[in-house]
């Protein structure tokens, strides 16, 4: 199996701290959500992963917006930008980069969740005929997707994917495992179209999304539960998995 | 019961120069001595893309090397995907009789449509539509084979009347089987008249189910063409003398096996959908373990990996159950060497096959 070879140090540099694992679950209610799907083109998809984690071929780059309106962090959207892989047998998206719109919600999912998010306008609008986002900093758009022609599905037919996020941690440098829950109440799939993409401005100078997959444009519940697990980078997940007790 | 061996040939990285071959000519070298044994099919999957877990893109060249250096064991094409972006049903039709033809009508026509999104954005194929392309290629099949002449007017394909040729050996067609991975595709067989070709793992108590509601739903099928009334299910296969080292080596092949599916990319990991719901892996999870003072082996449920006498007990309950064939995965990623496989298959056939009644032929 494919293995990441993502130099540890410069994996390190610019990880986001958690200072504590210990800082509770966190509800979200009404979140509407944008996923936008892309396969990742080009030779060494590897290199974006630490080699703890396997790549999966292709490479999925997924491009999740969450909009809440109100709720514990009062109003914000988020941008993350994910890339599946396998964490030894599990499926996993590893987190490359984040930006929130909304200095209450940065605090909170950067100190209990260890997001990382930087902060820039960000922008998630559902018509239906469409659902649109934007990410863009000191007035210049970093990233720009639509999800056309949406079908309703039903809400059983989508999956989510815990995520992994890089994070000095009282244990070291270590993947954090968010095990995101989605109660969704309104489900549809979309065409994706990549409008524009600044990788470097985005934090991921070295990904490439070539060919769209599919787009999910959701309503529902997202739960954060408390961190569980973590993940050293420099070894497999079966050796490497701890528990947070 | 019969016995068959199931290829996906995977080959492991580094994919160094003549690994591909190497593996190949394993195969044919196991599937030459399967046939002296008295094994009675060779099954070989169609696969694209799929780095490591399967080479194995051009199942039917594969078969008719099987076929021409064999001369009893029956050839197994199992699955060809059914969907027209990667086998039109007309070349599916032809490719069959070629085979049936040359190896003398040993032919058994596994179908399936794809549940990787690496095979299926690969082809930029819509996954909504597989189970409907699935359904026209087997109600047309058997007319291809059956009818001088025959014209289409479908969802997936048309055509205008022609004489589909050649016709296979096996009259009125040989057997067709649709693999099962998903939990309730062994009704769709069952209601088309079709063999259940099991492609993942099952608990004795759920292939006792799917197998019991298989057999009561066939009798009142809407034939695809000639029924085929047959359960089989896939397993994995080492048989050394000593229970120790069967579990060792047979545990490693399995979970290196298990650990190569769960890295495939499926269909909905990447595209939602609702034609394909959850699909099981092959390699049975740790929740499975026989761990009855009977059996304290380790070794998961049903699995025939062991001495001679834990495999038959093992086959003996899936014989209870109503399974009529237990196809074998002999190997993964070359873990096992060739002349270990060998040796498990000659033991296999001195000490466990003796256990069981044959059924040889068609």
């Amino acid at each position: 199996m494919l293995l990441g070879t993502a130099d540890l140090e410069s994996f390190a540099r610019g990880a986001p701290r958690l200072d504590s694992f210990h800082q509770g679950s966190l509800t979200l209610p009404g979140v509407e959500l944008l996923q936008a799907t892309f396969e990742l083109a080009g030779p060494g998809v590897e290199s974006l992963f630490p080699p703890g984690l396997h790549p999966t071929l292709p490479v999925l780059a997924v491009f999740a917006f969450w909009r809440a309106d109100d709720g514990p962090l009062g109003a914000f959207t988020l941008a993350q930008l994910r890339l599946s892989c396998r964490s030894g047998a599990r499926p996993r998206q590893l987190l490359v980069s984040s930006f929130v719109d909304g200095e209450v919600a940065r605090e909170a999912l950067n100190g209990r969740f260890a997001f990382g998010a930087r902060a820039a306008r960000v922008e998630l609008a559902r018509f239906y005929d469409r659902a649109q986002a934007r990410v863009s900093l000191d007035g210049r758009t970093l990233v720009a997707v639509h999800a056309g022609a949406p079908l309703p599905l039903a809400t059983s037919d989508l999956q989510f994917f815990a995520s992994v996020h890089p994070a000095h941690t009282p244990k070291g440098f270590r993947l954090v495992q968010i095990d995101a829950e989605y109660a969704i109440t309104r489900a549809e799939r979309g065409k994706p179209v990549l409008d524009a993409f600044d990788a470097a401005g985005f934090g991921a100078p070295r990904v490439r999304p070539a060919w769209p997959v599919a787009a999910i444009v959701a309503l529902g519940e997202v739960s954060l539960p408390r961190v569980r697990y973590v993940v050293r980078p420099d070894v497999l997940a079966f050796e490497g998995t701890e528990v947070v007790s | 019961m019969r016995f068959g061996i199931f290829y996906e040939l995977s080959v492991p990285r580094p994919f160094a120069p003549g690994v591909e071959r190497t593996v190949y000519e394993n195969a044919l070298e196991q599937v030459r001595l399967a046939d002296s044994l008295g094994f009675d099919t060779v099954w070989a999957v169609e696969h694209h893309f799929l780095e490591e877990y399967s080479h194995c893109s051009a199942p039917e060249l594969f078969l008719t090397a099987c076929a021409m250096q064999t001369s009893q064991i029956r050839v197994g094409h199992g699955a060809v995907v059914c969907v027209p972006a990667m086998n039109h049903p007309v070349r599916v039709a032809e490719r069959a009789a070629v085979l049936d033809i040359l190896s003398g009508g040993r032919l058994e026509l596994g179908t399936a449509r794809s549940s990787t999104w690496s095979e299926l954005g690969g082809f930029e194929i819509d996954p909504d539509t597989t189970k409907q392309t699935w359904d026209e290629y087997i109600r047309a099949l058997p007319r291809m084979w059956t009818e001088e002449r025959l014209s289409w007017q479908g969802t997936c394909f048309s055509m205008p009347e022609r004489a589909v040729l050649p016709k296979p050996v096996q009259k009125p067609h040989p057997p067709l089987w649709v693999t099962v991975t998903s939990p309730g595709t062994e009704l769709d067989a069952a209601e088309r008249g079709i063999g259940c070709l099991g492609v993942a793992a099952a608990s004795y108590a759920e292939q006792e189910r799917r197998t019991r509601e298989y057999h009561r739903r066939i009798q009142s099928c809407t034939p695809v063409g000639a029924v085929n009334e047959n359960v089989a299910t896939l397993n994995f296969l080492y048989c050394h003398e000593d229970a120790a080292t069967a579990k060792r080596t047979g545990m490693q092949m399995m979970g290196l096996f298990g650990l190569a599916n769960a890295h495939l990319l499926f269909t909905r990991e990447a595209y939602p959908t609702r034609a394909y719901g959850s699909l099981a892996n092959l390699a049975p999870g740790p929740g499975r373990r026989e761990g009855s003072p009977a059996d304290p082996s380790g070794v998961p449920e049903g699995m025939a990996i062991g001495d001679p006498e834990r495999i038959i007990r093992a086959i003996k309950e899936w014989e209870s159950i109503g399974v009529d064939g237990v196809n074998f995965l002999l190997n993964a990623m070359e873990t096992i060497p060739q002349e270990q496989v060998l040796a498990s298959l000659r033991l296999f056939a001195r000490e466990v096959m003796p256990a069981f009644a044959k059924v040889r032929g068609r």
